[in-house]
Parts: C-alpha cells; sequence; structure tokens
C-alpha cells in the first residue's frame, strides 16, 4: 500500500467531486468503518517495527489532511448552495396569506370579559335554566306576586304549566345556587333572560344578563363597594368615577344603584347619560334577610351582596352602538367589527 | 312624579339652588330625572320606587328635604271640626272590610262651583294635572300635597236613602267613568254605590253622571282607604291607570287620611261658601304602630362602618320614627305614613341613605376559594374557540320564534307555547335553532355577502308529555355561499358544500378525541344525515329542499345545516388521553391515483384497503378529482398508503407486495383503472 499512490488517488476523486453526495461517497471510501483509512490503520502492526513509527505518521497526516480537504470542499459547495434559486423579490404590499378568523358575538365578548373579572376574584361562574318556577322568579326573592314591585318584571308565562314562566331576571339563580349550596358562596351568572317589553332601540323582549352573588360571614356594604369598583374600573378604565345611589330592589336592603361617569361626555353631560353626567350600569344590594330564610340560611349569622346587569347595555356603552336590535340581527357587518 | 321647589318651601325652609337640591335627592335615593324651570318655579320629575308611596306627595318629599338638609319640617294643621255638629244622617255600609279599610263621608252643602284660585290651578298645572274647578281642583291638590286620593260627588245625583255603599259589583251592572268610557263590572270590582247604581270605581275613578260641575249645589266628599292588592287587580282588569289607583295600589297613609278629609273640606267649604253639614265615617284609622328594635352593632355589621348611636338616632327622627337609644339597641317606633318599614334591615337602608352611600368605605371581600374542576362553560369556551378558529361567526338569536317559521321548516312537534306573548315572532320557544340560522343566511344574503359561516350555541326546549319542559344545549352551524382563498397562485373560490360542515365537525371531534362519527343518511331526504358515535345519535347535517330556502328568501342558493346534541357531545369527549410514543422507524408512503366510477363509495375503498393489514397502517384519500381529463360518471382519486413497522426500517421488498395487492384490490374489486 504506497501511501503516496493513495494520495494521489483522493485528490483526483476530491477534484471530480461536484456535490455533496459525492463528497459523502468519498467520505466513506476512505473514512468510513471499511475505508481505505482504516484499512491503512489496521496495516500499521504489520509494518516492520523499525518503519512502523513513520509509517504511523504518514497515515495520520493522511487522515488529517483527507478530513480538512472535505471540509474545505463541502464548505465551497454550501457557499454555492445557499444562493437563491431565484432572485424574485417580495412584494409585501400584496395581501398576506392566511386562514381567516371567525368573530365572537359582542355579547359573549362582554360576557367573557366580565365573568373573567370576577373569576379572578374568586367568584365561580354558574348557568341556570330559562324555564323557571313562579317562586325562583319571584316568591324567593321576596318579591310578592300581587305587589307593584312585580311591575318592573312584566314576565312571559307558559301555556299549559301555571307556575312556569321564562326568567326575567337572572337572579332565580340566587335561590337555585343557595338552595344546593352552603356558604361560603361566591358566583357569577350570566344568561338570557325574557320580558314581554315593546320592541324599540332600547328595549327587547330577549337580553343577557349577569347576576353575582356573595355569601358569608361579615361580608358588608362596604365590600360590595370594593368588588363592583374593580370590576367597573376594569371594563371602563382607572380614570371612570362611579358612585353608589339609594334605589329600591326587593330581594337586596339596602339597595344601590351604581352609576358610572358618562363616558361619551366625562360627565359634563351629553344626550347619552341625559345631561345628567351619569350612566347607570348596574342595581346592587345587600341580601334580604327573608331571601336568606326562603333558603334556610341564618341571617343572624350570613350576611351577602348580590348585583345584576344588563350585558347588551354594557356592550352599547363601550362599543356605543345605539340600537339594541343589532346584537340580534346578526349582520355580518356589524358582527366582524367586534 | 312631580313635585315643585315653592311647593315643598311651603313645609321646608329650603337655602340651597334647586341644582342643588336635585343631586341631594338623586343621591338619596330619590332620583331626579329632570329638572325644569317654570315661570317662578322649578319642577322637579322624580322617580319614586315602587316601596315609597310616602315619597308620592308633596309633603312626603318635603319630610325628606328637611332630613337630608338639616332643616325642620313645618307640621300640616291639624284641624278639628268646627262649628256646629253634622245636623243631618248618613249610613255608610262597607260589605267587606277587607276591600275597604276606612271609608269618610263629608257633605257640604250651598258650594258655588267656580274656577280655581290661580296658585292652586297653576301649581296644579306644574305638576301635571289639569283644573277643572274649584271643588275637584281642591280634592286634586290635597292628593298631590298629601298623597292621600278624594273624590268629590254631586250630592244630588245621589239616591242615599240607603246610605252610601261600598261592595262589590254584581254581573250585570255597567258604569259610564269620568273619561265618558262605559265600562262593564263583576265581582272583582268594588264600587262605591248608592241605593240604585254604582257611583264610581273604587279608588280608580268616579262615575261620570254623578261627578261635581257646574250646576253643582252639594257635594260628597269621599276619603278612603282600599285594599293595595284589590285596586291593583282592578286597575290592571280594566287597563287604567289614575293617580288615585297609582298610590291606593302602593299604600295610602291610614293614620292621616282622617285629618286630610277635614282638611280638604274646610278648604271646600272656604274657598267654595260651602257649610260641613254632614260628617260620617267607618273602618279604622290607627293602625297599631311597630316598635322595631335596632342594634348598633347590626349596622356596622351590615354597612361596615361604624356610624355613632346618636347620628343613627337623629337621622331616623329627622324621616319621623320616634327613637330611644337604651344602651347599644334603638327601640324604633315607625310612624303610619311608613309601611315599608318592616324589620331592622329596613332601619339600616334609611341610616345608610342618609348618612350617605359615598360616606361608606370601599374594602375588597375576603372570598374563600372554592375547588372547581373544568365545568360547562369552559368546555363551551374551548367549542367556540375551535369553530371561530375554523372561520364560523357567532349568531346569537331569539329563542322565542313563530309557528310559521317551524311549519316552514317542516316541524311538525307540538313546540313550548307561551301563555302572554305581545306579537307572533314570541308565539313558541324554538325546538330546533336551524329556523333561526336560516333567517340570519337570509339577512345577509340579501346584505350581498356571499361567504356566510355561522354558528350559535343555545337552548332548545321541548315538551314532554305531563311533565315540565326540557332545555337541552344544542351546536347549530349554518353555512352559504362560498369561501375565497388568495393563495400565491392566484384566488381560489371554494364553494361550501356538505363536505365543509363534515370538516368542521370532524375537526372538533378529533379536537375532543371523540372517534369513530360517521354520517349515515336518514330516510326523511337525500341530503339529510344522521351524525353517528358508537350507535348514540349526536345530531343531523342537512341541506333544505329549494322549497323550504325559498320560504326564508333564500332563492338559488343551497344552504348546509347541522345540529347536534351539546350535552351529547360533551359526554363523548375522551377526558383520559394517553401519550403514544412517535414511531421509532419511518414509515414508507405510497400514492395510487385511480379513475373509478363514480358511484362507487370512497369509505369501501377506504374500509377494502385498511382491510389488508400490517405493514400497511393507514389509507386516506389525499387528492379528487371530476373534470376534463375523466370520463363523465367518473372520478379520479388518489389514495395515500402508509406502511410502518414498529420494531425495525421497511424495507422496499416488503411493501411492494402489499402495494400490488392494494392495486389489484382496486382493479379487481372496484373496477378502478390507475392512471
Amino acid at each position: 500500500m504506497d501511501i503516496n499512490l493513495i494520495s494521489a488517488q483522493i485528490k483526483e476523486d476530491l477534484d471530480k467531486a461536484s456535490s455533496l453526495n459525492d463528497l459523502e461517497a468519498l467520505r466513506l471510501k476512505y473514512l468510513g468503518r471499511k475505508g481505505v483509512i482504516a484499512e491503512l490503520t489496521g496495516a500499521i502492526p504489520s509494518v516492520a517495527p523499525e518503519e512502523r513509527g513513520v509509517f504511523g505518521k504518514a497515515v495520520n497526516a493522511l487522515k488529517q489532511q483527507l478530513i480538512s480537504s472535505l471540509e474545505a470542499k463541502q464548505a465551497s459547495f454550501a457557499a454555492v448552495n445557499t444562493q437563491p434559486l431565484e432572485t424574485v423579490e417580495t412584494d409585501l404590499g400584496m395581501p398576506g396569506i392566511a386562514q381567516d378568523l371567525g368573530h365572537r358575538h359582542p355579547i359573549t365578548g362582554i360576557i367573557d370579559e366580565v365573568c373573567g373579572i370576577f373569576s379572578r376574584m374568586g367568584f365561580r361562574v354558574l348557568e341556570g335554566p330559562q324555564i323557571e318556577t313562579e317562586h325562583n322568579n319571584f316568591t324567593g326573592l321576596n318579591i310578592p306576586l300581587e305587589h307593584p314591585s312585580r311591575d318592573a318584571f312584566d314576565t312571559f308565562y307558559l301555556q299549559d304549566h301555571q307556575k312556569l314562566l321564562l326568567r326575567s331576571h337572572t337572579s332565580p339563580m340566587q335561590v337555585r345556587a343557595m338552595g344546593k349550596n352552603k356558604p361560603p358562596l361566591a358566583i357569577v351568572v350570566p344568561g338570557r333572560v325574557y320580558r314581554p317589553d315593546a320592541v324599540d332601540a332600547s328595549h327587547l323582549f330577549m337580553f343577557h344578563q349577569i347576576e353575582g352573588l356573595l355569601v358569608d360571614e361579615g361580608v358588608t356594604f362596604a365590600d360590595l363597594k370594593g368588588v363592583l369598583e374593580v370590576f367597573v374600573k376594569a371594563v371602563f378604565g382607572q380614570g371612570i368615577s362611579m358612585r353608589f345611589r339609594p334605589h329600591f330592589f326587593p330581594f337586596t336592603e339596602p339597595s344601590a344603584e351604581v352609576d358610572i361617569s358618562c363616558i361619551i361626555c366625562k360627565g359634563k353631560g351629553c344626550s347619552v347619560c341625559g345631561r345628567k353626567g351619569w350612566l347607570e350600569i348596574l342595581g346592587s344590594g345587600m341580601v334580604h334577610p327573608n331571601v336568606f330564610r326562603q333558603v334556610g340560611y341564618d341571617p343572624k349569622r350570613f350576611t351577602g351582596f348580590a348585583f345584576g346587569m344588563g350585558v347588551e347595555r354594557i356592550a352599547m356603552l363601550k362599543y356605543g352602538i345605539n340600537d339594541i336590535r343589532l346584537f340580534f340581527e346578526n349582520d355580518l357587518r356589524f358582527l366582524k367589527q367586534f | 312624579m312631580k313635585v315643585t321647589y315653592n311647593w315643598l318651601k311651603d313645609f321646608v325652609d329650603i337655602r340651597i339652588s334647586p341644582e342643588a337640591l336635585a343631586d341631594k335627592l338623586t343621591l338619596a335615593g330619590l332620583e331626579v330625572v329632570s329638572l325644569d324651570k317654570a315661570a317662578d318655579d322649578f319642577v322637579f320629575e322624580i322617580e319614586i320606587t315602587s316601596n315609597r308611596p310616602d315619597w308620592l306627595s308633596i309633603y312626603g318629599v318635603a319630610r325628606e328635604v328637611a332630613s337630608i338638609t338639616g332643616k325642620k319640617l313645618r307640621q300640616r294643621p291639624s284641624l278639628a271640626l268646627s262649628g256646629s255638629k253634622a245636623e243631618g244622617t248618613l249610613k255608610i255600609q262597607i260589605a267587606d272590610k277587607k276591600d275597604c279599610f276606612y271609608y269618610c263621608a263629608k257633605v257640604i252643602r250651598g258650594v258655588s262651583v267656580n274656577p280655581s284660585l290661580a296658585k292652586i290651578s297653576k301649581r296644579l298645572e306644574l305638576v301635571g294635572a289639569r283644573p277643572v274647578n274649584n271643588i275637584v281642583d281642591l280634592t286634586n291638590y290635597l292628593l298631590f300635597e298629601t298623597g292621600q286620593p278624594m273624590h268629590a260627588f254631586d250630592l244630588d245625583k245621589l239616591s242615599l236613602d240607603e246610605g252610601i255603599i261600598i261592595r262589590r259589583a254584581r254581573g250585570d251592572e255597567k258604569i259610564v267613568t269620568l273619561d265618558g268610557i262605559e265600562r262593564k263590572l263583576d265581582k272583582d270590582i268594588l264600587v262605591i254605590s248608592d241605593r240604585l247604581r254604582p257611583v264610581a270605581i273604587a279608588g280608580v275613578i268616579g262615575g261620570k253622571d254623578t261627578e261635581v260641575t257646574d250646576k253643582t249645589k252639594n257635594i260628597l266628599l269621599e276619603t278612603a282607604v282600599f285594599d293595595p292588592v284589590l285596586v291593583r287587580r282592578m286597575r290592571k282588569k280594566l287597563g287604567l291607570q289614575s293617580e288615585a289607583a297609582y298610590r291606593f295600589e302602593r299604600g295610602v297613609d291610614l293614620s292621616a287620611s282622617k285629618n286630610v278629609s277635614l282638611r280638604c273640606a274646610s278648604l271646600i267649604a272656604e274657598t267654595a261658601c260651602g257649610k260641613i253639614a254632614i260628617s260620617k265615617e267607618a273602618g279604622k284609622t290607627n293602625p297599631s304602630a311597630k316598635s322595631i328594635p335596632l342594634a348598633v352593632s347590626a349596622i356596622s355589621r351590615t354597612l361596615g362602618v361604624e356610624i355613632p348611636a346618636a347620628k343613627c338616632k337623629s337621622i331616623l327622627v329627622s324621616l319621623g320614627f320616634t327613637v330611644q337609644n337604651k344602651n347599644g339597641c334603638l327601640q324604633v317606633k315607625v310612624p303610619g305614613f311608613r309601611q315599608d318599614v318592616k324589620a331592622d334591615v329596613d332601619l339600616v337602608e334609611e341610616i345608610a341613605r342618609i348618612y350617605g352611600f359615598g360616606k361608606i368605605p370601599s374594602s375588597l371581600a375576603k372570598i374563600s376559594p372554592q375547588a372547581i374542576v373544568c365545568d360547562w362553560r369552559d368546555k363551551v369556551s374551548l367549542l367556540k374557540e375551535m369553530l371561530l378558529g375554523l372561520g364560523l361567526n357567532e349568531a346569537i338569536t331569539y329563542s322565542l320564534i313563530d309557528r310559521d317559521s317551524l311549519q316552514k321548516f317542516g316541524i311538525s312537534v307540538e313546540p313550548v307555547a307561551i301563555r302572554n306573548p305581545l306579537s307572533k315572532e314570541q308565539e313558541v320557544l324554538r325546538p330546533t335553532v336551524l329556523p333561526s340560522l336560516l333567517r340570519v343566511v337570509a339577512v345577509n344574503l340579501n346584505q350581498k355577502q356571499n361567504q356566510i359561516g355561522f354558528f350559535e350555541i343555545a337552548e332548545i326546549f321541548r315538551s314532554n308529555e305531563r311533565q315540565d319542559p326540557v332545555e337541552e344545549p344544542v351546536l347549530a352551524i349554518a353555512l352559504c355561499g362560498e369561501r375565497s382563498l388568495l393563495l400565491e397562485q392566484g384566488a381560489i373560490k371554494d364553494a361550501f358544500s356538505m363536505l365543509h360542515i363534515k370538516g368542521i365537525l370532524e375537526t372538533v371531534f378529533s379536537r375532543l378525541g371523540i372517534k369513530g362519527a360517521c354520517f349515515a343518511a336518514a330516510s326523511t331526504g337525500e341530503e339529510d344525515f344522521i351524525i353517528q358515535v358508537s350507535g348514540q345519535e349526536l345530531g343531523r347535517v342537512l341541506s333544505p329542499a329549494a322549497v323550504t330556502l325559498e320560504a326564508f328568501q333564500i332563492k338559488n342558493r343551497k344552504v348546509f345545516l347541522a345540529q347536534l346534541d351539546l350535552a351529547k357531545l360533551f359526554a363523548l369527549a375522551d377526558k383520559n388521553k394517553k401519550f403514544v410514543p412517535a414511531p421509532k422507524y419511518p414509515g414508507v408512503t405510497r400514492d395510487i391515483s385511480f379513475i373509478v366510477k363514480d358511484n362507487i363509495s370512497v369509505s369501501r375503498i377506504i374500509e377494502a384497503i385498511s382491510g389488508l393489514g400490517q405493514p400497511l397502517i393507514n389509507a386516506r384519500i389525499v387528492d379528487y378529482y371530476r373534470g376534463k381529463q375523466i370520463p363523465k360518471g367518473f372520478r379520479a382519486l388518489t389514495v395515500s398508503c402508509i406502511y410502518r413497522l414498529d420494531d425495525r426500517t421497511l424495507t422496499e421488498e416488503e411493501v411492494t407486495p402489499v402495494q400490488e395487492k392494494a392495486v389489484k384490490l382496486l382493479v379487481d374489486g372496484f373496477g378502478a383503472k390507475l392512471r
């Protein structure tokens, strides 16, 4: 085995190699497990002892040279290959290519946002049936059946079912949730509600509400204020001011309506807020002891607060929508804005 | 309700501007919805909550003004019947004391009916009442001032030989009321009657033929208190609202009625030059006064702020309560005009209201953590995210629908009906979401939209024999038109088809880990399929017939619909996902392209090839084509076969014979021609 002969052969082979595949073949031929270099190395013991040192060094030198030559050649091929195949410049003025996403209904968007805020405070999100009993919708909430306080809750009743109705608010879930669970209880309940209202730009016979309820030992009106402040600022921004105005709801005592400073005129007075500078956004209050008694909670031990808001109203204020009917037409030109 | 600035000033010394007063009232729970200047006065329109009948009077609002401005409320004059004793006699017969708590009749003789004094008629106009004459106007004036409704009859038109009778009407009776309308009466209606006929509907409206006119000489003045629930029922039944009924329904202060009656009679006697001849009453005037103990600790327990007992006491006193402070417990006597105050919480509210909600600090509630596993809403959210990602838009449509639409859609089951719909659109609760979505499609086609893809997640409603109706959540999908994709190689129009709905559902199934869903033809129509998973019906996929679509104003279009039972869908979802390691050895992929008759089912082809088994692990359609180069009645398909072994790399020699078997199967079994 003449090392010089082999060296010459290597040089010739390298010159002939024109692709990375050729180089790989060469590598196998010379450096592979049964390659030429391995053969040479394997022959070292059979060389006469006085020549063994020189031969060994020569084999090693050949191997090192081969490795560096292969690397150099490989690098030169790679350099050639990084050249672009075609030199067409991309025009980024062209429309991008992607799958279209659908649009979430703005009502869902608001419900998810509001429930998210309360979830993060530790409230659990529940849903309840839309067909309700007269008890859950009224009497369980301290609303006597023949009392003017019921005028605010005109209600659809079911044919053939004396005591069944379409819930006129999400509050019946208070009765259901308390009936099923012992305190402490912290829930928010989004859902559809129904009232036989004549349809116009601000009234519909179906809309959405979100109810909230917290019951525990030591819950106070101050807690109600604090929790609702967190909520209002999260939805309408830190700069918003708010006020709690005494009101009447049969199932809370004391009761308060919550106003925020008008987001259109910043409280100066405009047509949206009826020149008052304030917008009413929700009703709230401390749970009435009679409601607790109905579900078997001890009003001496537990206190709680509840609140309820109209989802469409919040969406209308937040997005500047002036007609509630738009939400249910499902015109794509409307929906695609959300 | 309307009140005027000057009228309030009759009872309380107001030192602040009308605007400032409006703000204070609003923040005390009397929401001032408008404040208008009128000549030399200001008119406040206040929204009075239904629990506060005492605020339905100038005097009641003045009491509130006194409390929130720290002034004293002037007492109304307390009168005693002066002059000669009532000379004549008059019988009052109350048939049922439960209907009428109190009735007072005063006969005033020799009145001259004239227009009212300017001050009276002006104030009446400002609060929205039409001046009539000095008699009627005075009853109205005192109604607004005190909240006690009153009525004046022309005495000479009454036949009182059996006295005045307060009774339920008989079914055959009628009355023409002050508004000139003849109304049929029945036993649900309480009337004021003389010997001959009903002369007024109690607490609601008077009768036309006994009203006070210019010619009236003698009058009978009625001051009464009727059962609130009864008045409410009558008002609803008659479809009639009046200032009187509005107040009776909410509760009139019995303890003040007697004095108001006396004042009204005296004023009439004075201004119309009459003489009080008879004064008779029946029923009770002094309901037992409630006394409620209020622990000062209960106040801070509810409000979260310490308000000194002395402050609480002074607030309650300013509102007309009588309070005794007995070491940390206030003993509170409730005045007659506050029938709404029943328990200590009601007193806490009064204290909070006047103290000011704004002065109560805010704190963050401590909320006990609740252990909640992934619940229904989380699943729905995940599903919505998937569908939005697949390009569908979310619709929300009404749960109520008209019977007509259901019929047009071919639904024959009896839906859950509404007893009191306002319009046809609210007749029934929908048993399916699909007609609603068809309407959404029509609306958008009308707007020249051509890429219409919607889903809605909502409840549907089913009658359930003699039990309560059932509501079930469903997922509904509608597709119409086409997708337009702008790719590197140019625009591609991709017309929606049944396969698009199938693709959406398959993606959802796959993400939820639902295996083995199949679409079986339903017996009802050509393009109607039942979605089945392990023998269970999950829902339907269909394309309605052209006539159905035309009934929904959709012409020359195809619409593809699906509706799935959500509870079943989520129940089938795989909750126990297990990791399967990626294959260790590479697979080999071989495609077969061939032409086959249209009527040969692709699923049968795939099933047959898959039957070859090891080392074939998967066979699926990766391309298909129908068009110019393919003879009519045929289609071109490409099946991709993947071969793989778990324990070593497959060799060419192992794959080829199986692949040849697959080809032979296609040619011999399905008459396929290789391309």
